[in-house]
């Protein structure tokens, strides 16, 4: 059920955001209407339910990354991936990952897509004229590539095996809290988060450098 | 809730970031499409986390999102970089080191 319904969310959100690009309202409008109908048709039984949620946060998810792939505009780009991250932090919230889902708000929407903003404001970066992507075999082995990749995915996911292998943790009670994301962080992965921030270090040292008009 | 839906949704926003990075020739839209599959992989870290009621999932996401602000911090330097020498924001154009 869930996987039918993935289906038809990314298929009726590839046909908007197909409709959207070459910019005509009508089909845009169709593209739409059609994409909630099949929506309120895959949820009607549980309409004020978590999965109704969930699949209309997945498919705005589904919509705003293929925009940002499919929007000759980088700018649009950005915003709808800003959106993109933020159906994800809804995501979290739905799977009880309350930190994760502020985190992710206030580093990725805010701080690495403040970036990437400025880095497009100060390129001064137009819309490419047409939708410069690669080449013959390029442009039809990555979109083959890319059906196939999904598929094999969908079908991993098909034949994954049951939950016997599954216990739960003794974080249940705390579960996803700053306090126990913290402990983990300084108690069992202390090493890892060291060695985090001295890629973080490394990683700002770098961009200063590359970011330096000579290198003398 | 069962977490198939959102490993379905992580698998296809994946596939959505792996195809745009092939086909995409702008360096800040390729950055931006590695950046759904990270937000991908990280999706997908956190439903298993919940699924198994274990915090490390979530940890991991967290390991993946300081990751992911080096990779942009450094790969936007390179953008800037090319353009101050090339004028140019193209993969195609920075063919430097193809075979």
């Amino acid at each position: 059920m869930h996987l039918l319904t993935g289906l038809v969310i990314v298929i009726m959100a590839a046909a908007l955001a197909r409709a959207i690009a070459p910019g005509r309202p009508i089909l845009t409008a169709l593209g739409g209407g059609i994409a909630a109908a099949a929506l309120l048709a895959a949820f009607h039984q549980d309409l004020a339910g978590t999965d109704f949620w969930a699949g209309t946060i997945g498919f705005l998810a589904i919509l705003t990354a293929l925009i940002v792939v499919i929007h000759p505009n980088p700018m649009v780009s950005v915003l709808s991936l800003i959106m993109n991250l933020l159906c994800l932090a809804l995501f979290y919230l739905l799977l009880q990952a309350q930190t994760l889902a502020i985190l992710q708000v206030i580093v990725y929407a805010g701080a690495i897509m403040v970036l990437f903003v400025f880095v497009i404001m100060l390129l001064n970066l137009k819309a490419e004229e047409g939708l410069r992507i690669g080449r013959g075999v390029q442009r039809w082995g990555a979109i083959l590539g890319g059906f196939a990749f999904a598929a094999l995915l969908l079908w991993a996911l098909r034949h994954r095996q049951g939950h016997a292998w599954m216990e739960p943790g003794r974080h249940a009670g705390e579960f996803g809290t700053a306090a126990s994301l913290g402990g983990l962080l300084f108690g069992q992965y202390v090493f890892a988060t060291e060695a985090a921030s001295v890629l973080l270090i490394a990683a700002m040292v770098g961009a200063v450098l590359l970011a330096k008009r000579r290198l003398d | 809730m069962r977490i198939d839906f959102f490993l379905v949704m992580a698998a296809l926003l994946f596939t959505i970031g792996c195809v745009g990075v092939l086909v995409r020739r702008n360096i800040i839209v390729m950055l931006m499409c590695i950046e759904i599959m990270l937000n991908a992989v990280n999706l997908t870290f956190i439903a298993f986390s919940h699924e198994l009621q274990s915090m490390t999932g979530q940890v991991f996401a967290l390991f993946v999102i300081t990751v992911a602000a080096c990779e942009a911090a450094v790969g936007l330097a390179i953008v800037l970089a090319l353009y101050r020498r090339r004028r140019t924001t193209d993969a195609d154009d920075a063919s430097l080191l193809r075979w």
